[in-house]
């Protein structure tokens, strides 16, 4: 049930998804791999939107050059571990909802814990090692998993839902080579809010997802573009799964 | 035959997009890719290896039919084929 000023907060999105849906919302529990550029706008949108709970993973302390785009933290919050920085916007942000944060590297001892029952996970990562991890992760609890990447002004996203859609390593079978690469926080935020929004559709059951596509955005060029994308049969992480059901739509 | 060729990103900052590229049938996938990329030594090296082969994270894709990069050199383009070449990003 929601309480008088849960109603008072959502009044504008229940005119959207209606008090069921936004129940709906509320009993939901997001897992968000990484609180950086794609992280920070990824859980303060999820957070205002009123997703029940949020677990938010990061290992890293907040440094001056990450200021330029990860919005969950200040100028004050330098030498601070993002997670306490995180934690207390998220909260203030809104105390309606659970915050979770958790200050740990998420590798292959810790994932599935870390994970543990989520209804999604969130890839907010800046890497493709834990990004495959966890595509792993996602495919074998049959999680789904809401892909993002930015370098630049571009960007590029995906929805993943295991046994259905191709997975990240269909998509990606290679990474592309690790380098430092430039950013502007509105690309993060842009792609960040093509996650969150697929996120709150996911959980509502509502309208086409991005699934079997590649959203890729150019910002040079304001010009969008999404390319088919097909699960690789011979996959090693996914191929060998049975198709699951897809979530039910919503009736009108 | 007429064959447009689409880079994204990072591959279109270097070598430009929409290319029509007017060729002979018979011509191999990787080729054509190759001959456009060569106009700029900065655009084949971010797109091909040391041995010319595609690099093993680009995406190339026909007429929205992904391939795999061993598969470009012996697929033949047809007249009115779009080839798409993308490069994934890392960053978040």
């Amino acid at each position: 049930m929601l309480s008088e000023r849960e109603l008072e907060r959502y009044k504008r999105q229940i005119l959207l998804f209606g008090e069921e849906g936004q129940e709906q919302l509320k009993r939901a529990h997001i897992f968000v791999a990484g609180a950086g550029g794609l992280g920070s706008p990824v859980s303060l949108y999820l957070a205002v939107a009123g997703i029940g709970a949020i677990t938010l993973v990061d290992n890293d302390v907040v440094e001056l050059t990450n200021l330029n785009r990860q919005i969950l933290h200040y100028d004050r919050d330098i030498g601070r571990k993002k997670t306490v920085s995180a934690e207390e916007k998220l909260r203030e942000i809104n105390p309606d909802i659970t915050v979770k944060v958790i200050d740990t590297t998420i590798d292959e001892t810790d994932v599935d814990r870390l994970v543990g029952r989520a209804d999604g996970i969130v890839d907010a990562m800046d890497n493709y090692p834990t990004r495959y991890l966890l595509n792993e992760t996602a495919v074998r609890k049959k999680i789904p998993f809401f892909h993002g990447a930015v370098q630049g002004l571009y960007g590029q996203a995906t929805t993943i839902i295991p046994g259905v859609t191709p997975c990240l390593a269909c998509i990606f079978p290679t990474a592309p080579p690790k380098e430092v690469f430039p950013v502007v926080g509105v690309t993060p935020g842009l792609i960040g809010m093509v996650q969150a929004t697929e996120v709150l559709k996911y959980l509502l059951h509502d309208g086409r997802l991005l699934t079997n596509r590649l959203f890729i955005w150019d910002g040079l060029e304001s010009h969008a573009e999404e390319i088919a994308v097909e699960r690789n049969p011979a996959c090693p992480v996914c191929g060998e799964i049975s198709p699951v059901k897809p979530p039910a739509r919503k009736k009108k | 035959m007429t064959v447009k060729i689409r880079f994204f990103a990072r591959f279109r900052e270097l070598l430009g997009t929409d290319i029509l590229v007017e060729k002979k049938s018979g011509t191999m996938l990787a080729t054509l890719v190759k001959d456009i990329a060569l106009e700029k030594k900065e655009g084949y090296d971010a797109i091909f290896d040391a041995n010319g082969n595609f690099r093993e994270f680009v995406i190339v894709m026909r007429n929205g039919k992904r391939l795999e990069p061993a598969e470009t050199a012996t697929v033949m383009v047809a007249d009115g084929d779009e080839i798409a070449v993308f490069p994934p990003v890392a960053g978040g």
